[in-house]
């Protein structure tokens, strides 16, 4: 009940702390290995360039920074089309 | 003086950003432990902006500070302050009127070298930044303290600090918490102590609630440790305790309003 009577007073709205959290995992990811929004698009028009050259790509391909406690790696997925 | 421990432990407070506590935490803490019995010294190294003679309550009683006795116009003995309260209890005031760059890292290592076999406890207070102050701070130190609030801006110079200290091989680096308020975290308005946790990655050494009771006894010059009604002080005391290796809970931090406490009775709320 308490659930349902927040749900009706709050205004639909997702939380301050659940966006301070989304931004705060967005920008330490960023600030730790010195990377931007900017760079990650660039780095991604420039991976599909180079891999099109070679190969056919099907969909829609993505690189993105991810990170696993401290440490960071760029978790990129390019799908391919089959002959 | 009567060292406890056979060996010291060097502790750097420190945090990036100012105003999060750092100071605080360094008067409570050493003052905590003074209590308990242990030698301690407090070492200032915000040169140029002094204060924690202020929150100790030892401001009359600077005679000498750091730089001189570097500069070798008094010994390292002359420049120590003696606490008020506790026989124990030092402090190596900073130069007001100097700056940050008129002391290196390597002095900085010097003194504590020289106060290492007296003293079981070395805190240094580290002033705000990543600059000159931070390298002279942490380049003494086996250990660091992580001071912030539950605050986006606070989090992210913590992570950058968390990445300084771990660059310079720094192994024990735990988290201090400071003015979290739970009625906001209960409200979904601020992060939680979960939430830092998961984004700074590091050891929980403790929770300070935000307190009023803080500025009270700042006003007065004694730490708030010494005030055992209120929450702040009970939250260092677990600290003090955690430093000495006894496991303290953590605090559950409940608020203490009525509608708080009614919805709780009611099983409402978590
Ligand atoms: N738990 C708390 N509740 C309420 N006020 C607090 C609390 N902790 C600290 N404060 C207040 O916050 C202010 C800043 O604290 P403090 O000087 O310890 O921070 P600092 O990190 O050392 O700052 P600086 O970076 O300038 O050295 C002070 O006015 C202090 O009284
Ligand atoms: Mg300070």
């Amino acid at each position: 009940m308490f659930e349902f009577l927040k749900r009706i007073f709050s205004d639909g709205k997702p939380s301050s702390r659940s966006r301070a959290n989304d931004r705060l995992r967005v920008v330490l990811t960023h600030d730790r290995v010195g990377s931007s929004a900017q760079l990650m698009e660039t780095l991604q028009e420039e991976i599909i360039a180079l891999i099109a050259r070679h190969m056919e790509i099907d969909g829609t391909p993505e690189v993105r920074l991810i990170s696993e406690g401290r440490h960071s790696a760029l978790d990129i997925s390019i799908p391919l089309k089959g002959r | 003086m009567a060292k406890k421990n056979s060996d010291c432990q060097v502790i750097v407070v420190t945090s990036g950003k100012g105003g999060v506590g750092k100071t605080t935490a360094v008067a409570n803490l050493s003052t905590g432990l003074a209590k308990q019995g242990y030698s301690v010294v407090v070492m200032d190294l915000d040169i140029g902006l002094k204060k924690l003679d202020l929150i100790l309550g030892l401001e009359n009683r600077v005679i000498y500070d750091i730089v001189q006795v570097i500069e070798g116009e008094c010994t390292l003995r002359q420049a120590l302050v003696k606490d008020k309260r506790f026989p124990e209890l030092f402090m190596l005031p900073a130069a007001q009127t100097r700056n940050k760059d008129d002391i290196t890292a390597e002095q900085v290592v010097e003194v504590c070298k020289e106060l290492r076999p007296d003293f079981d406890f070395i805190f240094i207070d580290c002033p705000a930044g990543i600059e000159k102050g931070f390298q002279n701070a942490i380049a003494a130190a086996d250990k660091a303290i992580v001071v912030t609030n539950p605050e986006v801006s606070a989090v992210r110079d913590a992570d950058r600090i968390i990445g300084m200290l771990e660059s310079a091989d720094f192994r024990d680096i735990k988290l201090l918490v400071n003015r979290i308020r739970p009625d906001m975290v209960r409200r979904g308005d601020m992060l939680s102590i979960e939430d830092l946790i998961e984004h700074l990655c590091i050891e929980l050494l403790g929770v300070v609630p935000e307190d009023s009771g803080v500025v009270i006894s700042t006003n007065r010059g004694e730490p708030i440790i010494l005030n055992d009604k209120s929450s702040a002080a009970q939250a260092f005391s677990n600290i003090v305790q955690r430093m000495q290796g006894i496991e303290v809970p953590f605090m559950t931090l409940q608020e203490d309003s009525f509608w708080g406490k009614l919805r709780r009775n009611l099983g409402f709320g978590r």
